[in-house]
């Protein structure tokens, strides 16, 4: 799984390190900071929660590794 | 409920948040909103006063400051000059950010969280013995005042004349649509405010503390610091968010959980669940119901046109509880709601500069009421009245079982 992170929507809501701790960070700003280009299969959850949880869409994960990986939304289906 | 006359009108496009049936019950005002008229005009106004209400255009909108500016003209309070950050556009209001954000980030503050702790559980021994309170008067006006006088060094004597400040900028008494007098309200506040900066600022020049206006004053922003009147700007929008929006969340939350006792029980149970629970309560409740905007350039939506100058309502309340975003439980309170990507603090270059320091408030109280009176109820027979605009409850009385005092349970 991949992170696709936009700065420049980052506007330091911080529901990502609050939820995914060990995927995301805050520089002292309180903007996201991604620790992970491509995230330990343990920690995809998280990625995922983190991503979900962003009000301004700056987070987007991507599953698989390589090229023609399936793109996954992080938004809800709901 | 029913609104009579209707708060929505669908034929005429009008439509009036500033009710108080609408504060007390929003859910079926933002959903006619959203599904009948998703660009309303302000009841009462000529034309030119935009209510948005779908989560998209919501967020559009929080998301665009070119087009929707909150620069002073969208909310007059009586102040003299722009309100820092929050009436300055980018990229001007980055520089200030860029000096204050830091001050208020998760990490920066989350020292205060044992001494937070602390203080809901001294509050709490003021009541608890009793089994009933007004929790509005007795808690959730103290306590997020008290964190707040200790974050920013203010005189704990002073916090009467801080709330009777920001009471009469956000809901001045006065008779219900009279905007003239509620004007005069506010700038008379407004002097008052600033006289009494002037002799906060000149102390912290002089004597600076590790309090969060001294580092205001004393801060870098790009190779200089802060005039005065950039101070008195700051502290302005200060007092309003730091005294009044906690207050309204902890009065909508828990009324809600005292009417909702499986909601609450549940935290009780699993205080794990909080920092969740605490999302859900501030998305299906959005204690400031809307922000206000003013279009910088000619935009139509839904067939709307909205031209420079006009002012648009952001209905925040609404943008959280639509289906569309949030699916079909979107009016309920879903604590294992995978994505929550609610709009209580705003959003874009705005989000709410202290939304870091309501939420640890907020989770600590919720931990620390719950464990203390774990059972509680509205008494019978009061009425809530909720504020419109951002949502306090005047009176919030509570019965529950009396429990001992921490500091008589120590000694
Ligand atoms: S949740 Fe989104 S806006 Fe907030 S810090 Fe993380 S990436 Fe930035």
């Amino acid at each position: 799984m991949k992170i696709h992170f936009e700065a420049s929507a980052c506007v330091g809501h911080g529901r990502c390190y609050a939820l995914a701790p060990e995927v995301y960070d805050a520089d002292d700003q309180g903007h996201c900071i991604v620790k992970f280009e491509v995230v330990p299969p343990e920690l995809e959850a998280q990625a995922r929660a983190g991503a979900a949880n962003c009000p301004e869409a700056a987070l987007a994960v991507e599953d698989g590794l390589s090229g023609g990986a399936r793109a996954a939304s992080a938004r809800p289906s709901g | 409920m029913t609104y009579a006359p209707p708060a929505v009108n669908p034929d005429s496009r009008e439509a009036n948040p500033y009710r108080p049936d609408v504060a007390a019950d929003p859910l079926a005002f933002y959903d006619q909103l959203r599904t009948q008229c998703p660009i309303a005009n302000m009841e009462g106004v000529p034309s030119g006063t935009h209510i948005i209400s779908r989560y998209e255009d919501v967020k559009f909108a929080l998301r665009h400051p070119e087009i929707f500016s909150s620069d002073v003209v969208a909310v007059d309070i009586g102040q003299d000059r722009p309100l820092i950050p929050l009436q300055i556009d980018p990229p001007g209001h980055a520089k200030y950010r860029r000096l204050m954000d830091p001050q208020l980030g998760p990490k920066e503050i989350a020292y205060l969280e044992s001494d937070t702790r602390a203080l809901v559980n001294d509050i709490v021994d003021r009541f608890i013995g009793r089994g009933s309170c007004d929790f509005h008067a007795e808690f959730s006006v103290p306590f997020p005042c008290t964190v707040f006088l200790q974050l920013t060094g203010l005189p704990l004597d002073d916090l009467e004349r801080f709330l009777t400040w920001k009471d009469n900028i956000i809901r001045p008494d006065v008779p219900l649509g009279d905007t003239q007098a509620a004007q005069e309200v506010r700038y008379a506040t407004g002097r008052a405010m600033y006289e009494y900066f002037e002799g906060v600022i000149e102390d912290r020049l002089a004597n600076p503390g590790e309090d969060v206006i001294s580092r205001f004053v004393h801060g870098d922003l790009e190779g200089r610091t802060l005039s005065r009147e950039e101070i008195a700007d700051v502290l302005y929008l200060f007092i309003l968010g730091g005294l009044d929006t906690v207050t309204s969340t902890l009065d909508c939350s828990i009324a809600y959980l005292a009417q909702n006792p499986s909601h609450r029980r549940a935290l009780v149970e699993d205080p794990t669940l909080v920092p969740a629970a605490v999302e859900e309560l501030l998305r299906l409740h959005t204690p400031v119901m809307q922000v206000m905007r003013v279009v910088k350039q000619e935009h139509e939506m839904h067939g709307v046109r909205m031209l420079p100058g006009d002012h648009v309502i952001v209905m925040l309340g609404a943008a959280d509880t639509d289906p569309e975003e949030f699916g079909q439980t979107a009016g309920d309170l879903h604590v294992g709601r995978d994505a929550n990507r609610h709009f209580a603090f705003g959003g874009g270059p705005h989000r709410c500069l202290g939304s870091h320091l309501a939420r640890l408030e907020l989770r600590v109280a919720l931990e620390e009421l719950h464990r203390r009176i774990p059972d509680y109820a509205v008494a019978e027979g009061a009425e809530l009245y909720y504020s419109p605009g951002i949502r306090e409850i005047a009176s919030l009385p509570l019965v529950f079982e009396p429990g001992p005092t921490l500091v008589g349970a120590a000694s």
